[in-house]
């Protein structure tokens, strides 16, 4: 016969180690859905699956990182830095650095240092009004290195009215930000042009606006659409239709291709490809269509296109083969030689079976890029 | 059982004092002495297992005493599970309507006035519509569920600039200002920067009504994501938005309703509406909105029959 207080005793203990344990297995049975990502250091010196050619520039919770021959390194604390874009020559990169109010735009060296700023977009000393704080977003030089593009909103009307309008303005490298000039008017209020991407004979640019404002036969929703101009104060004109509701080109290494990404007005988002003569864009082909593809970009040695996309609840570096788009043609099938040594009838040839369609990688798994900075690519 | 009680209780509890909210009909006031606004009954025949939902997001910031707040969101939500389709139809805070409680104003007073249910019973009146269920949250509330859900995937439809956002949730000064930049494009925005993201107007030409689209795709986001969550996820997200979201809808439902969410996939099933010109427009007192009632009230019919 037990007795009763051994009975409790043991019914107890089962009972706290029996409470504790699905406590604990309750908790591990949480999703990740809340985790916080991971630096893009932790995985270092972990092999990546993938090693991509050059080194690439992105951006993570203010930080600059680089990715080369497979490794994470960061350049610059957490600090506000983003959208970094390089020197044409590739010696050194512009960053944006966002403060609470307004945000500069730098240079900085390919190893995290920063030698200069080239905007000054603060408010005067003891100016309390937020209105005379400026943004500068998406700094690009021209292909020659003389000319700073950017996104800036120098054009509101402060303090009349609430107006903020983002426009492309150009500026001479390493000038005074007096010196700038706005290249588009920006709209109003809503939207604005933003990411200049020089070209020759001119700069594309991602305007936002109202559809309806373009096509009759459109609502008058918000939408993104490429366009071109060539000259400052000139009026452009668009390289996509509203529709198709594009933003965030990037021209290919030879400069016959852009890549984009268009969402149709809705919570989508396609990478398309379109060829470009350097005033118009061909015929738009879709590469990925069920991910939420952002700032693809090409890679200098035309081996694909980078980009980031969720996945485990923030956007990863994923990489699509150039395979995905320009199929290698086929290889030449074996021509029978008629009068060999088979006299009957000749064999048909059989065409190899087709090669499995090609599928984009994913790079990383448990980063959070910033999926507003374009990337930056060094070859 | 022990550890499962000790785990779920906090959640359970929370879930219980903000699920199940009584609807409280607010009589209209004996001073009432305006003629109510034309309203007609729902012409096409209902789908069997239908539903609508009224969303109410509010400032419940410092300005405004407790329960005595404005909706600064008012979105019907109906769902139809048998065809997976949702439509969402923003109403304009700035509405110049009849209120259930008596007299005219904007509809964002309604909840204000009279909670919940007077809110309810403003847009079933002037839109001829039966609510099935309410759900409102917080300023707070929306910013501590997209955090705990980890933030949100949207594509930001434009850029959001604006120099005068209120700053008034971190700041002990309710009138307080600051700058925000929200760039457009494919982002993952955590709790704060979505609530910039639906929340500012000085930037935008369509003002109330832009943000009301920029509303409805973070709603779309928030589906997404929680699709992604599990039971076991609850305790911690109950916990984050403790007080700030109240709900008609019995804990019952929403276990049904949970599962439901994770079949409306097919973004072509989302109808968004939202009351620009013509259906609305200035010049209404205060700066309010006039409604074309000829117009919406077809309109609502077709959807929230």
């Amino acid at each position: 016969m037990i007795p009763r207080f051994v009975l409790a005793l043991v019914l107890a203990i089962v009972m706290l180690i029996g409470g504790t344990s699905t406590f604990i297995y309750l908790t591990s049975k949480q999703t990740k859905v809340a985790a916080a990502p991971q630096k893009p250091t932790a995985s270092t010196p972990r092999a990546q699956a993938l090693v991509l050619p050059g080194t690439l520039y992105l951006t993570q919770s203010g930080a600059i990182y680089s990715l080369s021959a497979g490794r994470f390194h960061q350049l610059t604390p957490e600090v506000g830095y983003t959208q970094p874009s390089l020197y044409p020559d590739g010696s050194n990169l512009l960053v944006v650095r966002k403060f609470p109010s307004y945000s500069d735009v730098f240079i900085m060296t390919r190893f995290g240092r920063i030698v200069r700023e080239l905007t000054d977009n603060a408010a005067p000393p003891r100016n309390l009004d937020m209105g005379y704080n400026y943004w500068s977003f998406y700094p690009r030089l021209s292909p020659d290195g003389q000319t700073l593009w950017m996104t800036y909103d120098g054009l509101k009307c402060h303090p009349e009215c609430f107006d903020v309008s983002l426009a492309v303005w150009s500026m001479p490298f390493g000038g005074s930000i007096r010196q700038a000039r706005a290249w588009t008017d920006g709209g109003y209020y809503t939207g604005g042009d933003v990411q200049p991407i020089p070209v020759s004979g001119g700069v594309i640019y991602t305007k936002y606006d109202y559809a309806s404002k373009y096509d009759a036969n459109e609502e008058g929703k918000l939408v993104g659409m490429l366009w071109f101009t060539n000259r400052a104060g000139s009026h452009g004109r668009e390289l996509t239709t509203p529709g198709e509701d594009c933003r965030s080109p990037s021209l290919s290494p030879r400069g016959d291709q852009v890549a984009m990404i268009c969402t149709y007005k809705k919570q989508i988002s396609y990478l398309t490809i379109a060829s470009w003569n350097g005033s118009t864009l061909g015929p738009r082909k879709t590469l990925i269509s069920n991910q939420l593809v952002a700032q693809p970009t090409w890679a200098p040695d035309g081996s694909g296109i980078a980009y980031y996309a969720p996945a485990n609840g923030a956007f990863q570096l994923w990489w699509l083969p150039r395979a995905a788009y320009e199929p290698p043609p086929p290889s030449p099938l074996p021509s029978p030689t008629p009068g060999g040594p088979h006299n009957g009838p000749l064999p048909t040839p059989t065409p190899p079976p087709p090669a499995p369609p090609v599928r984009p990688i994913q790079v990383t798994t448990n980063d959070g890029f910033d999926a507003t900075s374009p990337m930056a690519w060094l070859g | 059982m022990a550890g499962g009680l000790a785990y779920f209780i906090p959640a359970a509890k929370a879930a219980i004092d903000a699920t199940g909210a009584p609807v409280v009909h607010v009589s209209p006031s004996p001073t009432m002495l305006f003629s109510p606004t034309p309203s007609s009954s729902p012409t096409a025949a209902p789908v069997a297992g239908a539903f609508t939902v009224l969303l109410l997001g509010s400032d419940d910031d410092s300005k405004f005493g407790p329960d005595h707040v404005l909706t600064q969101s008012m979105i019907l939500v109906r769902i139809v599970p048998s065809t997976k389709e949702v439509t969402m139809l923003s109403i304009p805070r700035d509405l110049y309507v009849h209120l259930s409680t008596g007299g005219y104003a904007k509809i964002d007073g309604a909840y204000s006035y009279g909670g919940a249910g007077a809110a309810i019973a403003t847009v079933e009146q002037d839109f001829g519509v039966h609510i099935d269920d309410y759900i409102w949250i917080g300023l707070l509330g929306l910013v501590k569920l997209i955090d705990a859900i980890g933030g949100i995937d949207v594509v930001t439809s434009n850029p959001v600039m604006d120099d005068y956002y209120p700053a008034d949730i971190l700041s002990n000064w309710p009138y307080d200002y600051q700058r925000v930049a929200v760039l457009a494009g494919p982002q993952h925005l955590d709790g704060l920067h979505a609530m910039q993201y639906v929340r500012s107007r000085h930037g935008d030409l369509q003002s109330d009504l832009g943000r009301s689209v920029r509303q409805q795709q973070v709603l779309i986001a928030i589906r997404q994501k929680a699709k992604q969550t599990s039971p076991e996820d609850l305790p911690a997200m109950s916990a984050a938005i403790g007080g700030e979201l109240k709900t008609s809808i019995g804990l019952s439902k929403v276990a049904q309703l949970l599962p439901l969410a994770a079949s409306f996939d097919n973004p072509d099933n989302i109808r968004q509406i939202t009351l620009a010109n013509p259906y609305t427009h200035g010049g209404a007192p205060g700066g309010s909105l006039y409604p074309d009632w000829g117009r919406i009230l077809p309109l609502v019919h077709q959807y929230f029959p």
